[in-house]
């Protein structure tokens, strides 16, 4: 059932600086939704701490601004509670490769069906302009007002080492291949993730942000989204920072191997079967 | 005296805790009160000893006794270091093919070839069994051998038809040699009557039984010594009811996904111990903030820091109390022994969903580990209480779910429950669950959130009392302090000092109308506890204002990681009556700089 996509936003509204790159992602997510016909009671919008994770108090969905950090096992907690939602995760570079970036290895692990976006601006927004980890080498900030002692990381990268299950990355100018991707991300069976770059006009203005679209490319039409090295290989970003989705695999999801641990644990019994009686026998 | 206490040691590898379980299950299983007390080491080899201690009885048993009518040693280190846990004139076993120096004393000694039966007729791996059978065949009359040798069969099971035959063949060779040594001891005259069927289990199982029944189907956890047996048991159980154990990461992750289970809706745990405790501070906040329930377990070990992992100790209740930023209000439980993990465990649940905040429940890693037999349970008796909920027919307005009442309590919507969407956060936020600031809102919310714990310490029974009613000489205590305390007031009793112990189950919000209640009628008052800070004091002094009176208070701290001794508290008991009555003066006592500066 086709629906607007004004339904999934709610009437209060977003204070993030004029241009900011997450009104894009914001509006492509609500497109997305409207895709899918989405019921906003069933769907829950999770978020850590950070401009970007201001997102679901603008949405009409369900939602949790959790702590920095912290979205992707407070998202695992609510999937597995209760299957049957639709559970968006999103927040920025800082909120989910630095102090969330351990959540990020083992949420791909479990392969939870969940949608993970990232907003990455290269910047510690929120807190007015630190050096994240995904911050230009040469960055100059408040912090480091010398030079960074740091080298920097490369996500999509990274979730190829996991084995993240879906993996694009895009641009928060393109709203339709925005949409296309979270489309895609939620339909995925198992941990999609969405890498978004996007402008913070406040306090990133050095990153030169119109030098960084131009090095944006569509991945080859011929990439091969099952296979893992050549996705690697693409994934470098000294000369062109490609976009679209870089890699899609299938495999069972944690819902579905909770579900088998259920069987496997009952033995054929069926589940009202066994009772809190059989359970006290043990201690007889 | 109808009963018996026994204390095996060895070092680790050496299947003390193994045999010392066996024993305990069969002396429960043919129907004796049992309660027990086990040490290890953390390591799992590599030297350091393990101790294992059960008492059986035909009436219910408080603690693991002081000390032992029988000690059995494998080897020589374990054996001079526990001989002192000997009582005179009891009985001493060891094995005289591994144990050259054997003290001297008042007492009478067997020297065992346990080895050599062992590798004769069994095998050597099966030494500690040849020890237990020994034991079994110094009493004989209890009709142990057959319930032992059953509970072989069951401990071994996994392990193959040879392993368990083999054990067999070591519980009758230790059984038989027993019964043909020239005897020198009046054992075979102990009778100890069966008094019916029991449940036994350990105080971790006690409280993952207890999450169970009280409808708890979403367990995430990350392993830590004293604690991980309450996920394991969960892992095996919850499962068959369609619920879900996830072992995460790490603490933060644990406590977390439980959170994000719980605002979903599904009844939720972790468990941990006190370095987990520490890392699980800020998102405890966060549901104090976004008023999910949930429950923590805390089976407290010996601290600071990595501290001592397998040792008990009471040292995390300022961290429970006092451990998140903020002013952040939560319940904190402490259940007393075995059973109690079992009750506080359901109370723990139902706190949480009333009132909506973290419930923190302490046990520690004796109580965590020790067996007790419990009555049992009339599950139709039990009573479970869900969150109060959002009604979807009723409202056609905007939900609010922070709604500001008279409880304080608001109805909860969980995903799924259509028009009650709304975003959780820990932001201070309004009743329609919009971030705010303003010195309006932060003002009202913390009262309604603080408001929601004003009835919790009113409407559950939040303390109890034991010894002689009206007593002018008091004992507070908390937690698994009470088997000792409460043997000590009998033995204070027989010696004819009158006194009366409290012991708070919620340990916050402070009961203080229960404790005022008790200390009206005291002259004396000795505070309990397993900690060097004195942090229970320290709350207890703070928060209860009759304290500003003529009362002597005393402490006993004990901070060594060893649970307590009942004649050592009767002795403390002894040394604070007979001690001269001086003016009430704070400096006289033994309490921390903190009380001293609370001068009255």
């Amino acid at each position: 059932m086709q629906r607007l996509k004004e339904e999934y936003k709610s009437s209060r509204k977003p204070k993030w600086c004029d241009n900011c790159g997450i009104y894009n992602v914001l509006d492509a997510m609500a497109a997305s939704f409207a895709e899918l016909g989405l019921d906003p009671d069933n769907t829950v919008v999770v978020s850590g701490v950070g401009c970007s994770s201001r997102l679901p108090f603008y949405t009409s969905t369900y939602g949790f601004h959790t702590i920095h950090g912290r979205a992707l096992p407070v998202s695992t907690g609510i999937k597995t509670a209760n299957p049957e939602r639709t559970v968006v995760t999103v927040g920025g570079d800082g909120d989910g490769f630095s102090i969330g970036g351990n959540h990020f290895i083992h949420t791909s692990r479990r392969n939870p069906n969940i949608t993970y976006i990232v907003m990455d601006n290269e910047i510690y927004g929120f807190t007015k302009g630190q050096n994240s980890p995904t911050s230009r080498k040469d960055l100059i900030t408040k912090i480091n007002p010398y030079q960074s002692v740091e080298d920097r990381i490369n996500p999509v990268l990274m979730a190829l080492s996991f084995n993240t299950t879906f993996i694009a990355r895009t641009f928060s100018d393109d709203a339709e291949q925005m949409k296309n991707l979270i489309t895609q991300g939620i339909l995925h069976r198992g941990f999609s993730f969405i890498h978004i770059l996007s402008e913070c006009t406040q306090y990133n203005t050095d990153t030169r942000w119109e030098n960084l679209k131009k090095r944006i490319r569509r991945l080859p039409e011929n990439h091969d989204v099952t296979n893992r090295l050549d996705g690697m290989k693409l994934a470098f970003t000294d000369e062109h920072i490609y976009t679209g989705l870089f890699y899609k695999i299938s495999e069972p999801t944690l819902q579905e191997r909770l579900q088998e641990v259920y069987d496997i644990a009952l033995d054929g019994k069926k589940v009202g079967e066994y009772s809190i009686q059989d359970v006290l026998k043990q201690f007889e | 005296m109808s009963e018996l206490t026994i204390r095996i040691t060895g070092t680790v590898g050496d299947g003390v805790i193994s045999a010392g379980d066996i024993f305990t299950l069969s002396a429960a299983r043919t129907g004796r009160f049992v309660t027990t007390y086990r040490s290890f080491p953390a390591e799992i080899r590599g030297g350091g000893n393990s101790i294992f201690q059960f008492r059986m009885s035909s009436k219910r048993v408080l603690t693991a006794a002081d000390k032992c009518d029988i000690l059995m040693s494998f080897d020589e280190q374990s054996l001079s270091e526990n001989i002192s846990y000997l009582k005179n004139g009891g009985i001493l076993v060891y094995d005289i093919d591994t144990i050259e120096t054997v003290p001297s004393g008042n007492f009478i000694t067997y020297g065992v070839p346990l080895k050599t039966i062992a590798e004769k007729e069994a095998s050597l791996r099966a030494r500690n069994i040849v020890g237990l059978g020994f034991l079994a065949g110094l009493v004989p009359q209890l009709k142990m051998q057959e319930q032992l040798k059953d509970d072989i069969h069951k401990k071994f099971l996994k392990k193959g038809e040879n392993v368990i035959s083999i054990n067999k063949k070591a519980l009758d060779a230790g059984y038989d040699y027993a019964l043909h040594i020239e005897r020198k001891d009046t054992l075979s005259m102990l009778e100890i009557v069966s008094t019916g069927k029991k449940l036994i289990m350990s105080g971790n199982e006690a409280i993952a039984l207890g999450s169970l029944v009280a409808g708890c189907r979403f367990y995430s956890g990350y392993p830590i010594t004293p604690a991980t047996e309450i996920m394991e048991w969960l892992a095996k159980e919850l499962p068959k009811f369609n619920g879900n154990v996830l072992q995460c990461e790490d603490e933060i992750a644990a406590v977390t996904a439980a959170i994000g289970a719980s605002y979903s809706g599904v009844k939720a745990m972790t468990a941990t111990s006190g370095p987990g405790l520490s890392l699980m501070a800020e998102a405890i906040g966060l549901a104090s903030m976004a008023e999910i329930p949930l429950v923590i377990v805390d089976v407290q070990r010996g601290g600071p820091s990595t501290g001592l992992a397998t040792k008990p100790e009471q040292s995390d209740l300022n961290i429970a109390i006092y451990g998140t930023h903020g002013d952040t209000p939560k319940i904190v439980i402490a259940p007393i022994n075995v059973e109690d993990c079992f009750r506080q465990t359901l109370n723990a649940f139902n706190f949480a969903e009333k009132y909506q905040v973290p419930v923190i429940l302490l046990s520690d890693a004796a109580l965590g580990q020790k067996r007790e037999c419990i009555d049992e349970i009339k599950l139709e008796e039990i009573q479970v209480y869900n969150r109060a909920k959002y009604d979807a027919s009723k409202d056609d307005k905007q939900f609010s779910r922070y709604v500001i009442n008279e409880s304080g309590v608001s109805p909860m919507s969980v995903p799924g429950d259509k028009g009650g969407a709304y975003t959780a956060t820990g932001l201070e936020h309004t009743e329609d669950a919009g971030p705010s600031h303003s010195a309006e809102m932060h003002t009202k919310m913390t009262e309604k959130r603080f408001r929601k714990l004003e009835t919790a310490v009113h409407e559950f029974k939040a303390a109890k009392k034991y010894g002689v009613e009206g007593a002018k000489i008091g004992i507070i205590s908390w937690g698994s302090t009470s088997g000792a305390v409460i043997e000590a007031i009998e033995m204070a009793k027989e010696a004819g000092y009158m006194v009366e112990a409290l012991y708070p189950r919620t340990i916050y919000p402070i009961p203080d109308e229960w404790i005022n209640d008790f200390l009206k009628d005291k002259e004396l008052l000795l505070i309990v506890e397993g900690n060097y800070s004195a942090q229970f004091a320290n709350t207890l002094v703070y928060k209860c204002t009759c304290m500003n009176r003529e009362i002597k208070i005393y402490q006993y701290r004990k901070y060594d990681g060893e649970p307590f001794k009942s004649n050592k508290i009767f002795e403390k008991i002894q040394e604070i009556v007979q001690e001269q009555v001086h003016k009430y003066t704070l400096k006289e006592t033994e309490l921390s700089q903190g009380l001293k500066e609370f001068s009255l």
